[in-house]
């Protein structure tokens, strides 16, 4: 009986595909990362051991500033994504097929589909005319953007756990007398909480790497970690960069790390 | 939540209010502009200044026409300049406010692309030629056959950078033409040529200053203060400047129109054009900058560096690229289309 079940592990070849994977997967951080100790000016040159470039990168206020600003843009733009995903998701689930559903479906996705590029200058003529008609300039237009292309990257998990959702659940909610807004508190949202945190997550990550559009909306003084990084691209590579990336690689586990102790069952 | 919000509120506001006073916003070559010249320019002046990178002449002159980006100064290179001016994003200069106007060298004074230097200031200039690791090739390198007729030791590792104006002009100086051709015949040399020299090219990409360091591409065609750093880590390498014609590049500092920090600009380009302080420029980026006397302040090492004083005898194969007209960009495009398939 055991050996005729199906089991992935026991496929010919699994163990050395496993293998070359995690090494195609981390080979190349881990490679980033030693040479973030690199002692020459020259990223790809070794040239012995040592801290300097990450004292350089905390030194440098390009760097930090650039780092805290995709910082808040990333999470503002999960944050109203997210909000915005899950109304769409629930508005695109929740009810009767209607006319024109697929239709709306395209238009939330549209940001996957239209070249980035496309979007860019799009936003940076208007944005432009914006900027010059009120006079405001602030990291809020960035926030905007991010948050317009970060919208399916939170409606699709958030769409796939609404989908995958036990319906009898919600309809026995509404037969025990429970109003259509304690249904959706007690029973839809905490049902529907991992899938809207996955969606945050996806849409921040996707945030703090954006270059294109960032590149074109940016105003003065508004340079995020991934435009600082193409900026230096046609002087020179120092391994400053890999310094403020094994700083970010860090920062990410510790934070993964403390929300895995934090969210984890006690069995 | 609500404290990342307050946080968010606060930053907007002081953003706001800096731009009101203190402020300059400098959009600049990424890479390009000295940490310590900004520190020194905070002190004696109390203006910070907001440098914002590009990569591109054209991500910059985008930007700028659109409007509403919030920047002061601008970096072009010279065949920039003048697109600039025609359409009205930058100001002429009141030299009244620039006392050390006086710092230009004489040679950079009276530039093709602003006559009298009514609207631009050196920043740093250079060359692009080629640069060779000598330890696989030891012939002569100061030839532009290095990437357009590579010897076979160089077959398969020669790099070009992905700068359709530079690429092409040294293309048409190696088949006797001039910048900004027109004429048929030298273009239908300079296409055929570089499709045929192509196979030869492992890339045409950016990063010469780390590939050649690690002898990862034998040879490329690249600037020479990013060659000089390359020689630094690896000696082996060396800096060509081709005999047939090889292009000289200067970018200039411009006073955005629409600028809302102009007193601090004018302050700032006073403050570059003194000797010590341009010296610090070229210091961090490793190009020579445009301004007499600023040599004695410069890092020893540039003060001899090969790449940086072009040798007497190939003084006058340098060219500085004029801004082309829209037929001879066309032709460039359509070459540079095909290069690119």
């Amino acid at each position: 009986m055991a050996e005729r079940s199906f089991h992935v592990s026991r496929l010919p070849g699994f163990a050395a595909i496993a293998v070359a994977v995690f090494v195609a997967l981390y080979v190349p951080i881990a490679t980033l990362v030693a040479y973030s100790f690199n002692a020459s000016t020259n990223v790809g040159v070794w040239g012995g051991f040592s801290f300097d470039w990450y004292v350089k990168a905390w030194a440098n206020d390009q760097v930090k500033d650039a780092t805290m600003r995709s910082l808040i843009i990333a999470s503002f733009a999960a944050l109203i994504a997210t909000s915005v995903a899950t109304m769409a998701a629930l508005g695109t689930t929740r009810r009767r097929k209607f006319k024109g559903q697929t239709l709306i479906y395209v238009m939330i996705n549209q940001p996957l589909m239209v070249p980035e590029i496309v979007t860019a200058v799009a936003l940076m003529i208007l944005f432009g005319l914006v900027k010059q008609a009120t006079g405001i300039h602030g990291l809020g237009y960035l926030v905007l953007a991010h948050a317009a292309f970060c919208v399916p990257f939170a409606y699709l998990p958030i769409r796939a756990r609404l989908e995958g959702m036990d319906l009898t659940l919600e309809t026995a909610a509404a037969d025990l007398y429970a109003t259509p807004w304690q249904t959706f508190r007690r029973v839809t949202l905490p049902l529907l909480a991992p899938g809207m945190v996955a969606g945050a997550m996806l849409a921040f990550v996707i945030s703090l790497d954006d270059v294109v559009i960032t590149e074109f909306v940016k105003s003065g003084g508004q340079d995020t970690l991934p435009t600082y990084m193409l900026g230096q691209l046609r002087r020179q590579l120092t391994p400053e960069i890999n310094a403020v990336s094994s700083m970010l690689l860090a920062a990410t586990v510790v934070l993964l790390t403390a929300f895995f102790l934090l969210t984890r069952k006690k069995d | 939540m609500k404290r990342l919000l307050t946080a968010t509120a606060l930053l907007l506001a002081t953003s706001g209010l800096a731009q009101a006073e203190g402020v300059l916003n400098l959009y600049n070559w990424g890479n390009y502009s000295s940490p310590e010249l900004m520190e020194k320019f905070k002190a004696e002046t109390g203006i910070t200044v907001q440098v914002t990178d590009y990569d591109s002449n054209d991500t910059a002159l985008a930007k700028i026409e659109a409007g509403g980006h919030g920047f002061d100064l601008v970096v072009p290179s010279a065949n920039y300049v003048p697109i600039f001016v025609e359409k009205g994003l930058t100001v002429e200069l009141d030299m009244s406010k620039l006392p050390n106007h006086k710092n230009i060298a004489p040679e950079w004074m009276d530039v093709e692309w602003d006559k009298g230097r009514k609207y631009s200031l050196p920043w740093q200039w250079g060359t692009t030629g080629v640069v060779v690791n000598t330890s696989v090739y030891k012939g002569d390198i100061n030839t532009s056959a290095i990437w357009l007729d590579p010897p076979d030791e160089l077959k398969g590792k020669v790099n070009v950078v992905p700068e359709m104006i530079d690429v092409i002009s040294l293309a048409t100086f190696y088949y006797g033409g001039e910048a900004c051709s027109e004429d048929l015949e030298v273009l239908k040399k300079v296409r055929d040529g570089l499709i045929a020299a192509k196979p030869n090219w492992i890339a045409m990409d950016y990063g010469a200053t780390e590939k050649m360091g690690n002898n990862d591409w034998a040879a490329s065609v690249n600037w020479n203060g990013s060659s000089m750093r390359a020689r630094l880590v690896n000696p082996d390498v060396a800096y060509g400047y081709p005999k047939e014609g090889y292009v000289l590049w200067m970018d200039s500092i411009m006073l955005l129109k629409d600028a809302q920090n102009a007193e601090n600009a004018y302050k700032f380009m006073d403050f570059i054009m003194k000797p010590e302080n341009a010296a610090l420029i070229s210091n961090f980026a490793r190009y020579a900058n445009g301004i007499t006397g600023s040599e004695e302040f410069m890092d020893p090492q540039m003060a001899t560096a090969p790449e940086l004083l072009i040798p007497e005898e190939f003084k006058a194969a340098g060219h500085f690229l004029p801004t082309c007209n829209e037929k001879s960009r066309e032709y460039m495009t359509a070459i540079w289309t095909e290069l690119q398939k």
